[in-house]
């Protein structure tokens, strides 16, 4: 998916290289970790929803601690997500091909694009989620925990809110994920449309309209996954207007794959009966997701099979044209062809197997979800699911078979072995070369040209291979003779000129990623066991942790190199240089952790009482002059920074190693401070809290010290970096070049704007 | 912007925490909450916005960046706003 | 039987079936939503096999439409295909059925979430209280009467507070169609009327821990004079928590002497 993509929109390679690496070894670990947990018990014991507060220890039986390595391992793949998506973004605005207007770009491509920016903010709401959920388990927080003091008055719970915060917290990640999983099947979908019906995509400005419109809107519709749950009504209201809104754009996209159809040269190779047999399961889906609409409804299919059925026909629909977008890319991927009988004997496999599955499930819709009981009555529609999943699972061993098999017996396929391909994926040889491109793609002359070395050289005035950016380089050159190499001509890929031009391709060869992602594994493994105080846990906490930040510091040093495109096509981020376009995206998925993190806890103090909470919870002794005193200290280390931006500009080496080391001791001065008042504040004896106020006292001391407690994690980070480029500084570094300074100061101004909410929400109000 | 610009922002967030803390002082959080939660929640915009502008330079920046960070502020207060919304 | 004459003796004032009960209303919902689904299903499915198939790739090397359409080339930079027009009207059309159904539905969805009007409320409804435990449920009722398993009169308007003592649940009486979560720290309601007697399973829909499928009971719809009996007995033997609702009819049937149910 990611290489596909990169193709099409003529990037040579990934903005960051190594962030990918950083971003695979962790999503690798996650996963190991995962796997790890199921051999420590309770794993998803209260479903993949993880509903509250059957997803805390309390609830747990035995000990249960995969249930908490799990969460941590969904920690862990967060991460490697949000790396993804910076790191995806970050290519796809500053890597296109020149005349690739973001419009232009392939609809394969568009769909990763959105997609990635759901994921960039989703995958934020969830982090904060899983966080709270992750100190629940290992420091013991309260979030999410529901006291039951043995009265039959549900009100009288400590924390009425508890339950409801989950839903909600994980609802704004996971419905925006439904799309997450759905869009690049629909890109590719309308990709493989455009091929085997030889007919550009009609409408297709407004199918990129809807697609937009359905990213939005996917972050405003997530309580219909809540009707029941007691929200009040004109809540219900809006959130049925927005679902029902955003079914809509779905509605003109089918339409749109439909017309293209329409006089069209329609052949049915493997990869179009998916894609054609995707669109049908997904009007089916679609329909039945009317009737979930209808909230009156949706009550009653609530926790039932017509829910289950749908969302199958729906995401497995999705899924389906995927397996498509398998057989369509193949060829490029593997340079050989797959067979087309088995193919097709796969999907016909495939399609009576989905439906014997699923169809049923409407019929017995009364069928509670994940009970192993359900009325007799039904046990035949049961039954033939069950032969439906069957032949389902068999048909995707046809796929392995084939797609196995067809490595080494398969034919040739060519640059493209599919009539009316248009993308530019199909330009390149199969398997694409490492540098993706004989040449720098280019559509300025309205269709897609590679440029060779010399040519970029004569563009941008710098020396071949210089892997200089060139900001904003989209001047067109009327007239120029150009050395270019047209598409139709055979390939002859002319990288010679990339492996001896100096930098060439950049090296993705850091073991650096590896050990990071690998001290992650063994730390949260540890942090999993902590609470049962066993040494083992408790060691392997440490040695993780330790051999993360070492590892972290390590591939800081490392010397690496990836230059930027010469000549790309950049809007709207035109000089925004890529470290910096990836600092601001970073930061726009963080404006989200942290607010899930203030919404969590105006939440949990609404369900409380809001004016009720600071006299019932917080002590007398929490008082605002530390956060005023944080707060000076925090402003003022953000006044440093710029000063040593001013300084490095001016080469002032000593100002700005001052105003560095001054950042770093305003910081750690604030951490001090927030020790002292914490250890205050963790040993008062009063009437009301006569053990001290810690992080299990109550709801208000667990959202009081988690937030702060996260922004000052966030404080220890920007502390590590700033001490190093104190170093750094006073050894002469950044004279003349404030970017780097810049840099952190987009963090630590950050981290300072995050605090001025913090402090009057935790400190007076 | 120079050193005097970034002075002058620099004494403006001052004062502007210690008014917040102020509000607190005199009791106005006490006598009229919801008077002091509005005064004390527009400084701290003021404050970010005003950091955000001038110490990140997102005024000298294309308007994409601020939009982008704009989004996901947006998608916050929806989960915060609504969500709490929703139980009242 | 005699406790027929007790019930119009005390004159209890029913609403004999008139309430629209929430089965009905979802029932005859659903019906239509069926019929039009299935309709626009077909119709729509037909739809797309037609192009699929009447724009068939003959293997002819004329193309039949080159004076109409233009065929995609490779490296071209992507545009849409002609016949946009055509997008919008069925659109146009799909929207207005999916936004006309759903806005005929909410007046629907205020009744149910309202209850009946007050007129018809206020014959006598009766308000249960009902707990979620792992895994069991249990049932107040207003003289304090606590069981595991549902008691209620026919034709009567039953309000549910529903709340859960431990972890997330979900109440609901599927035949009746009548369901709303089961949340600890607070209450949802929910309500309904059952015109016909008999035995009918309240279930939990949300997956709740090991024992989630076991956590069913039973609810028992029995006539008004039934009914009275059994929970002038109730309030007589005070709080008893015995699951056994048959029994405790039985009972009441037998050993009841007189006293008007409160």
């Amino acid at each position: 998916m990611p290489t596909t993509s990169s193709l099409q929109i003529g990037a040579d390679d990934l903005a960051f290289p190594r962030l990918n690496a950083l971003s695979y070894w962790l999503y690798l670990f996650s996963g190991i970790l995962v796997g790890v947990s199921f051999f420590q018990g309770s794993t998803f014991a209260g479903g993949w929803t993880m509903y509250a507060p059957l997803n805390t220890p309390a609830y747990i039986p035995g000990e249960g601690l995969g249930a908490t390595s799990v969460v941590l391992a969904l920690i862990m793949f967060t991460a490697a997500v949000t790396m993804g998506s910076v790191n995806f973004l970050t290519t796809m605005y500053r890597m296109r091909a020149e005349g690739l207007r973001m419009r232009d770009i392939p609809i394969f491509s568009l769909s990763i694009n959105l997609t990635v920016w759901m994921m960039l903010f989703a995958f934020a709401a969830l982090l904060a989620a899983l966080m709270i959920l992750a100190s629940d388990h290992v420091i013991g927080t309260t979030y999410f925990q529901f006291a039951n003091d043995g009265s039959t008055l549900g009100t009288s719970a400590e924390n009425p809110g508890a339950s409801l915060l989950w839903a909600h917290l994980f609802w704004f990640f996971g419905h925006p994920e439904v799309y997450i999983v759905f869009f690049p099947a629909l890109g590719a979908m309308a990709e493989i449309f455009q091929t085997f019906t030889g007919r550009r995509l009609v409408g297709r400005k407004w199918f990129i309209i809807s697609m937009v419109l359905v990213a939005i809107q996917s972050f405003i519709v997530w309580m219909h996954h809540m009707f029941l749950t007691g929200i009040n009504l004109p809540i219900k209201t809006i959130f049925m207007a927005t679902t029902i809104g955003i079914s809509l754009p779905f509605d003109l996209m089918v339409f749109s794959l439909i017309y293209t159809m329409a006089k069209g040269r329609v052949r049915f190779k493997t990869p179009f009966l998916f894609s054609l047999g995707a669109l049908l399961l997904f009007i089916l889906g679609g329909i039945t997701g009317v009737f979930l609409g209808a909230i009156v409804l949706d009550y009653q299919f609530r926790g039932t099979y017509w829910v289950v059925a749908h969302f199958h026909y729906v995401m497995f629909g999705g899924a389906t044209a995927l397996i498509g977008g398998l057989y369509y890319w193949y060829p490029k991927m593997t340079g050989k062809m797959y067979d087309e009988f088995l193919g097709k004997v796969h999907f016909a496999t495939f399609f009576v197997g989905f439906n014997l599955l699923y169809f049923p499930m409407f019929i017995a819709w009364e069928t509670p979800r994940r009970v192993f009981e359900y009325p007799a009555d039904l046990q035949i529609w049961h039954n033939l699911s069950t032969v439906g999943g069957f032949i389902l699972g068999a048909s995707m061993l046809v796929m392995f078979y084939n797609l196995f098999v067809s490595i080494w017996r398969g034919e040739d396929a060519g640059e493209s072995p599919w009539k009316y391909a248009s993308t530019a994926e199909w330009a390149v040889g199969s398997p694409p070369k490492l540098e993706n491109f004989p040449g720098l793609p280019s559509y300025a002359s309205g269709s897609l040209e590679f440029l060779d070395d010399e040519e970029v050289a004569e563009r941008t005035g710098k020396p071949p291979g210089a892997g200089v950016a060139a900001d904003g380089g989209t001047a067109s050159d009327g007239g120029t003779a150009r050395n270019i190499r047209a598409v139709t001509a055979p390939a002859t890929p002319t990288a010679a000129a990339h492996e001896t031009g100096g930098e060439g391709h950049a090296s993705h060869a850091s073991f650096w990623p590896f050990l990071v992602s690998l001290g992650g594994f063994i730390a949260f493994l540890g942090l999993s066991g902590v609470r049962t105080g066993s040494p083992v846990y408790v060691g392997m906490a440490a040695v993780g942790g330790l051999a993360t930040v070492g590892s972290l510091v390590g591939m800081t040093r490392e010397s690496f190199h990836a230059p930027e495109m010469a000549i790309a096509e950049r809007w709207p981020f035109e000089g925004v240089e890529k470290m910096k376009l990836g600092m601001w995206t970073f930061l726009a998925s963080d404006v989200v952790l942290f607010g899930g993190f203030i919404g969590s806890y105006a939440f949990v103090r609404v369900a409380y009482g809001w004016s009720d909470w600071h006299h019932d919870l917080i002590p007398a002794e929490h008082v605002t002059m530390p956060g005023l005193i944080n707060t000076y200290l925090l402003l003022t280390s953000s006044f440093l920074v710029v000063l040593a931006m001013v300084a490095a500009k001016r080469e002032w080496r000593g100002a700005t190693t001052a105003s560095l080391a001054g950042t770093f001791a305003l910081g750690v001065g604030f951490l001090v401070n927030k020790g002292i008042e914490w250890n205050h504040l963790f040993h008062i004896h009063s009437e009301m809290f006569p053990n001290g106020w810690t992080l299990s006292t109550n709801i208000g001391s667990s959202t009081f010290y988690l937030t702060t407690g996260l922004h000052g994690a966030h404080v220890v980070v920007g502390l590590v970096i700033c001490g190093y480029m104190t170093i750094r500084a006073w050894n002469g570094a950044y004279q003349g070049d404030d970017k780097p300074i810049e840099y952190f100061g987009l963090y630590w101004h950050f981290v300072d704007i995050v605090w001025l909410f913090l402090f009057p929400l935790f400190y007076i109000l | 912007m120079d050193w005097k610009g970034y002075t002058l922002i620099y004494v403006v967030l001052f004062v502007f925490a210690t008014i917040q803390a102020v509000v607190e002082f005199v009791g106005l959080v006490d006598s009229a909450y919801w008077l002091a939660f509005g005064i004390i929640m527009v400084l701290s915009v003021v404050k970010a916005v005003g950091v955000a502008a001038y110490y990140q330079h997102l005024i000298s920046e294309p308007r994409s960046v601020t939009y982008m960070i704009l989004g996901g502020t947006l998608g916050a207060i929806a989960l915060t706003g609504a969500a709490a919304y929703s139980i009242v | 039987m005699p406790s027929d004459t007790i019930a119009h003796a005390v004159g209890v004032p029913l609403h004999g079936g008139d309430v629209r009960a929430p089965a009905d209303v979802f029932n005859s919902i659903f019906e239509v939503f069926l019929v039009l689904g299935t309709v626009v299903g077909i119709v729509v499915v037909a739809y797309t096999m037609y192009h699929a198939i009447k724009y068939r790739d003959s293997g002819s090397t004329d193309d039949p439409y080159a004076d109409t359409v233009e065929r995609p080339q490779l490296g071209e930079k992507p545009t849409g295909g002609t016949g946009g027009r055509k997008v919008f009207y069925s659109f146009g059309i799909s929207a207005v059925i999916v936004v006309s159904l759903i806005a005929w539905t909410y007046t629907t969805l205020l009744y149910i979430e309202n209850g009946p009007d007050e007129s018809q409320a206020a014959i006598d409804a009766i308000e249960i209280e009902v707990e979620g435990f792992q895994f069991g449920w249990n049932f107040v009722y207003p003289n304090g009467h606590e069981t595991n398993s549902l008691v209620v009169p026919q034709d009567r308007v039953i309000k549910l507070q529903v709340t859960s003592l431990d972890v997330f649940h979900n109440f609901g009486i599927p035949e009746l169609r009548v369901k709303t979560d089961a949340l600890p720290g607070q209450y949802t309601s929910a309500w309904f009327t059952a015109s016909e007697t008999g035995e009918y399973t309240a279930k939990c829909y949300e997956l709740c821990g090991t024992g989630h499928s076991l956590m069913v009971t039973s609810v028992e719809v029995v006539p008004q004079s039934e009914y009275d009996e059994w929970y002038a007995d109730t309030q007589s033997s005070g709080n008893g928590t015995s699951g056994n609702v048959t029994a405790a009819i039985d009972a009441g049937a037998t050993t009841a002497v007189g006293g008007a149910p409160a």
